[in-house]
């Protein structure tokens, strides 16, 4: 299976203390991975430099093959917009935009017209059940609803990649399974997910588990495919 | 630059108070731009039209320039300093000599367009028991039609009178108000500095709309005064009216060289004027500027506030590929287009006051007498104050705009966990 993304013998630096430590990952179009670890094990900052939001101290970065190079930065920014989708913590949607304006936003960011943005963006919170209410604020919807929405978004370009980071973290149960399902549904459909979290339970619908501490990749276990 | 409008729009017009506030913030900086310059420029304009059609563009005049220092330079050399005391005031040689030719001389010259003789005094007019100094101006009213456009101020067109009845006079009409007559035919006494009196018979009023004019002076057949002042044949101005009034300083400099004569162009005349003019702008310019300064604080406020607060937006828009010139672009061009709308709205505001004070039906008397504010309403203002308000609400945001571009989003992800 052609690979998405690969770190070479990344490490990141931060004033004297070192993050990450020679890292080496390569990850395969339509896989699921989890990255656990316990705080401060270098499970976020793995997950901006995959997702090109961080620039390494030294090492590699291949996306579809190509190496990156972090002084390009509109290459990067046109790379984060069309092969990569953000799904965080905290949803961080845009308080004044409307649920289906929020979607929209890194559709046009692509030079996609309005109209047809906004078409899409309604396919994808239907998708996701939030068909009807699309010109609702977030502030209007619940917790789980807006992490939803944050998928959506992370959706909208069509891209390579999910990367989420702690996406359940915010979440009672319920939700936690719905986003969960979701990751899922979207790993069946041949995209691949790079998912951050601290919940073990949550590794066992992965098809791969990269643990971390202090830095480093202590063990990347591959499992069955057949969870989700 | 669709997401560029798309972001910067939804921001605007979602938060609708701020950008209210902004928004009339500029309006007010533009309105008052343009309705101060139209009332400043209007009054100069007003008053510089009048005084140009009345008085003259140049004026040659005997202008008694004593060298008190010249005999005694003359005994003791140039090298010696000296201060006099106590000089008495020589008799003035008040007579342009000649003056018949120098008028046929100069009327061929192509810059000027009409020439004509003063003799001019002081007198004490009288009206019943009220007495009044005037300044009496003897005049042709024939070559004085050429040399000043004196008939557009002469109430009831009389000014033919004075050349078939030489004991008329037109007088200033805040002079004749002052002297308690209302209406024409009243007659009244002037008596000269020579101590001659003559009774006169007003003919018509003198209307110009600047007040030291109208409170003072009188005109008379130029012979009549002539035979009064005991000055036969006599001038001590003559006025020119050239075709280019810009170049009236010029040309009073070449009539001055070809006569030997003092003349004035109508700039120096009204230098007082116009200087005061000049720090009339300075300071209204430095009002409005005061203002729109303070607008574009305003902007620059709004829209570092709306940085801050923004934060988290800021950080996501560049994980999903917004670019720092987008970020930039997105809050100029939300500083631009609160100036935009500010300058339309200030230029509705302006034309508002415009309409305002245009309708207003004030007698206003001070250097200039006129009913009503007198306003220029020149596009340009309304134009340079779109212009203003553009480049200063453009430089208001350009300082947030940038700040919110070097955000680092990994930061505010991290402070935000």
């Amino acid at each position: 299976m052609s690979i998405v993304i690969q770190l070479r013998d990344i490490s990141k630096k931060i004033r004297d203390e070192t993050i990450l430590k020679n890292i080496n990952l390569s990850i395969s179009k339509g896989e699921f991975i989890s990255i656990i670890g316990p705080s401060g094990s270098g499970k976020s900052s793995l997950l901006y430099i995959l997702g090109l939001l961080d620039i390494p101290s030294s090492g590699e970065v291949y996306v579809e093959g190509e190496k990156i190079e972090f002084t390009e930065s509109s290459k990067i920014a046109h790379f984060r917009n069309l092969k990569f989708g953000f799904v965080f913590q905290f949803h961080y949607l845009i308080a004044e935009f409307s649920l289906l304006e929020n979607v929209m936003v890194p559709m046009v960011k692509a030079g996609i017209s309005r109209e047809d943005a906004k078409e899409k963006a309604a396919l994808l919170l239907q998708k996701l059940g939030l068909g009807g209410k699309e010109k609702r604020k977030p502030f209007q919807i619940s917790g789980g609803e807006q992490q939803r929405v944050a998928i959506a978004r992370a959706l909208a370009n069509d891209p390579i990649l999910i990367i989420a980071d702690e996406p359940t973290g915010n979440l009672d149960s319920k939700n936690t399974a719905i986003v969960m399902d979701i990751f899922c549904k979207l790993h069946m459909e041949g995209k691949t997910v790079i998912m951050v979290t601290h919940e073990i339970e949550l590794t066992e619908r992965t098809e791969r588990i990269v643990k971390m501490l202090d830095g480093k990749i202590i063990e990347d276990l591959e499992l069955s495919k057949k969870k989700c | 630059m669709n997401h560029i409008f798309f972001v910067t729009l939804k921001l605007l017009f979602e938060r609708k108070r701020q950008t209210i506030v902004a928004i009339i913030g500029v309006s007010i900086g533009v309105g008052a731009f343009i309705a101060m310059a139209s009332l400043m420029n209007g009054f100069q304009k007003y008053f510089i039209e009048q005084a140009l059609d009345l008085n003259a563009h140049v004026t040659l005049k005997i202008k008694d320039e004593p060298d008190k220092e010249r005999i005694l330079r003359k005994v003791y050399g140039e090298g010696v300093s000296f201060s006099i005391f106590g000089a008495k005031p020589k008799e003035l040689k008040d007579k342009i000599i000649d003056y018949k030719f120098l008028i046929k001389k100069f009327e061929k010259d192509p810059n000027i367009i009409g020439i004509a003789p003063h003799l001019t005094g002081q007198g004490i007019v009288r009206y019943g028991t009220v007495d009044k100094s005037a300044t009496l101006v003897g005049i042709d009213p024939t070559l004085e039609r050429r040399a000043s456009v004196i008939d557009k101020f002469i109430s009831n067109k009389k000014l033919d009178v004075l050349i078939s009845d030489r004991d008329s006079i037109i007088i200033g009409k805040l002079l004749a108000r002052d002297l308690g007559i209302d209406e024409m035919g009243k007659k009244v006494i002037i008596t000269t500095p020579n101590g001659i009196t003559h009774l006169f018979k007003v003919v018509d009023f003198f209307d110009s709309g600047i007040t030291m004019l109208d409170q003072t002076r009188i005109y008379m057949n130029l012979k009549t005064l002539q035979t009064i002042f005991n000055k036969p044949n006599e001038v001590n101005e003559i006025i020119f009216r050239v075709k280019n009034v810009y170049q009236a300083n010029e040309i009073a400099e070449k009539i001055k060289n070809e006569t030997g004569y003092y003349t004035e162009s109508w700039q120096k005349a009204f230098r007082n004027f116009l200087q005061l003019f000049k720090i009339q702008n300075y300071i209204t310019y430095m009002i409005v500027f005061a203002i729109l300064i303070v607008s574009a604080f305003g902007i620059f406020n709004i829209i570092m506030m709306t940085v801050l607060e923004k934060k988290r937006d800021i950080a996501i828009l560049k994980a999903l590929g917004y670019e720092n010139k987008d970020i930039i672009r997105i809050f100029v061009f939300h500083g631009v287009t609160i100036g935009f709308l500010g300058a339309l709205f200030g230029c509705l505001l302006g034309y508002g006051i415009q309409e305002f004070l245009a309708s207003v039906n004030v007698s206003v008397e001070g250097l200039v007498r006129t009913k009503g504010f007198a306003l220029d309403r020149d596009p340009l203002y309304f134009i340079y104050g779109v212009l203003f308000a553009f480049v200063f609400s453009t430089f208001a945001a350009f300082y947030p705009s940038y700040k919110a571009s070097k955000l680092n989003p990994i930061d505010i992800f991290r402070s935000s966990a």
